[in-house]
């Protein structure tokens, strides 16, 4: 089965969709400026009090702001609205359809739903890691580039494989509809280098939840803060989770009954 | 009417204990960006010495504060009564003869409210442990006289966020004016930091704006930052904007309810 041919028809019906709601898209761009001014602000404040936070300076800041944007863009374009599809699907059983396709489940339960206006917050975002490195003079190699990528890849790939493992549990127990709102609720810790934060909230969204590893640690990468060996690691895990939460929904697969049957 | 109050709590009280796991996660959600902010700050004072005369302590205090605060004068009406007008089940309250939206609705919020406040105790008492804020600046007389401040910012909010919620009469883009109110809310409440921090400018408009009667205020008030004047001018602005709030929620929902055409019925 083509993949790309898959994901673009999607792409193609989620376009449809929103074009049918085009002053709403208008309405949220602005929206979505008018928090990007509050979020500029915000570290405007921060830094008139001090030269750096947690060791960051506000370039930095603004390239880790860029960061949490891609990440809370991946949440709010695809994991969000698929979530919500896939909620329902449990509840009034249509998840048999999508069981009956010939195609890989994980893969439609994961790009069925796309917001696609905000794909525009993806250019923002990378305007903004590019404009916050440059602000804060950071040397930045071909290397420590490639490393910053591949970093951002495999966080987001942890960050997807909990969302997965979230939702597959959801076969399991069925009135199970909070199943992302951990993850959502700790997604703002993004915002600042987890090196400011108190010891337990670091573990916390470090190991438990890891918001941490798609935002702080591609930028610690960028910056040349992390050894080899640390990289390597990172990039282990994403591959290693990605792993487990396809076992994990294989599993809950064979735990789904189906609601109508 | 007092007997109507009783039936509405324990409607409401049974229809918002039947969601409390949800509300262990609103609580959750809710909690995160106070912590952060305090996180910031505290780590940035502790750096500094004080950031313009407030210590890590003052910082921590205010946060700890705010928790509290936020959690008594904030309200949830948009997320309860939008969708009614919009899917047009609003019909069967409206033919009742008892306001929806002032007894209904504020019911409903104040028994929310009250659980999320059962489900907070044992949080904000951990985190207490966690931060050992010193409180040491607190009063009785300064809790005293807040819990009236409270009590008058939860009025002006739900009367506000009433108002905003009746446009639903008119657009369905009612969420995306909310949200920018949510904004003015977060720049000019003091929020995401006690305003004294905040450029002069955003200082001078706030004086102006009920905002800071829904966290600044109370929250000074309570840690016996006010001088006497300034407890006095918070009244009477908190009193001023109760007035304002009641006019503009009577006139917009009046109109609201003539232009309300009933989807669905």
């Amino acid at each position: 089965m083509n993949v790309l041919k898959l994901l673009s028809a999607f792409l193609k019906v989620n376009i449809q969709m929103s074009l049918a709601y085009r002053a709403d898209t208008v309405v949220n761009i602005l929206l979505n400026l008018m928090w990007l001014g509050w979020e500029l602000l915000s570290l405007g404040i921060i830094f008139s009090n001090t030269e750096t936070i947690g060791g960051w300076d506000f370039g930095e800041l603004i390239g880790l702001l860029g960061v949490f944007r891609l990440v809370h863009t991946l949440m709010i374009a695809l994991i969000w609205p698929n979530t919500e599809k896939f909620n329902q699907s449990i509840r009034d059983g249509s998840m048999d359809y999508t069981l009956l396709q010939p195609i890989n489940s994980m893969f439609l339960v994961t790009f069925s739903r796309i917001t696609v206006w905000r794909a525009w917050d993806l250019v923002l975002a990378v305007i903004l890691i590019i404009v916050g490195i440059n602000v804060a003079g950071d040397v930045t190699t071909p290397l420590s580039v490639l490393t910053f990528i591949l970093l951002t890849a495999s966080g987001a790939i942890i960050i997807y494989s909990l969302w997965i493992v979230l939702i597959a549990l959801t076969f399991w127990f069925t009135k199970f509809d909070n199943n992302v709102t951990i993850l959502q609720a700790l997604l703002d810790a993004g915002r600042y280098p987890v090196t400011v934060y108190p010891v337990w909230l670091r573990i916390l969204v470090t190991f438990v939840i890891p918001i941490a590893v798609a935002t702080t640690v591609p930028l610690q990468g960028l910056r040349g803060d992390l050894t080899f060996d640390r990289v390597l690691m990172f990039i282990c895990i994403g591959i290693v989770s990605f792993l487990i939460a396809s076992q994990v929904w294989k599993r809950g697969l064979k735990q789904y009954s189906g609601a109508s049957s | 009417m007092l007997k109507i109050f009783q039936r509405l709590w324990q409607v409401n009280w049974a229809e918002q204990w039947q969601y409390r796991a949800n509300l262990i996660m609103y609580l959750l959600y809710w909690l995160v960006s106070p912590i952060i902010y305090l996180a910031v700050w505290t780590s940035i004072a502790a750096s500094k010495g004080s950031v313009n005369g407030l210590t890590v302590n003052d910082f921590t205090t205010y946060y700890m504060t705010l928790l509290i605060v936020d959690q008594i004068t904030s309200n949830i009406v948009i997320h309860t009564f939008a969708y009614k007008v919009q899917d047009g089940s609003l019909s069967g309250e409206l033919v009742r003869p008892i306001h929806p939206m002032l007894t209904n609705a504020l019911v409903n919020n104040i028994a929310f409210k009250v659980l999320t406040i059962m489900g907070f105790i044992p949080i904000w008492t951990v985190l207490y442990f966690l931060f050992k804020p010193d409180f040491s600046s607190v009063t009785w007389t300064g809790i005293l006289f807040a819990i009236p401040a409270m009590i008058l910012g939860f009025l002006v909010s739900f009367l506000l966020s009433a108002a905003i919620t009746s446009l639903a009469f008119w657009t369905t883009r009612v969420y995306s004016v909310h949200e920018f109110y949510y904004a003015l809310m977060l720049l000019f409440s003091g929020q995401f930091v006690p305003l004294t921090l905040m450029p002069r400018l955003i200082q001078d408009i706030a004086q102006f704006l009920p905002f800071q009667l829904l966290i600044y205020y109370p929250v000074q008030l309570i840690l016996g930052n006010l001088s006497s004047a300034q407890i006095v001018q918070g009244y009477v602005a908190g009193l001023v904007w109760l007035l304002i709030s009641i006019v503009l929620f009577n006139w917009i929902w009046r109109n609201g309810v003539k232009q309300y055409s009933a989807v669905g019925a």
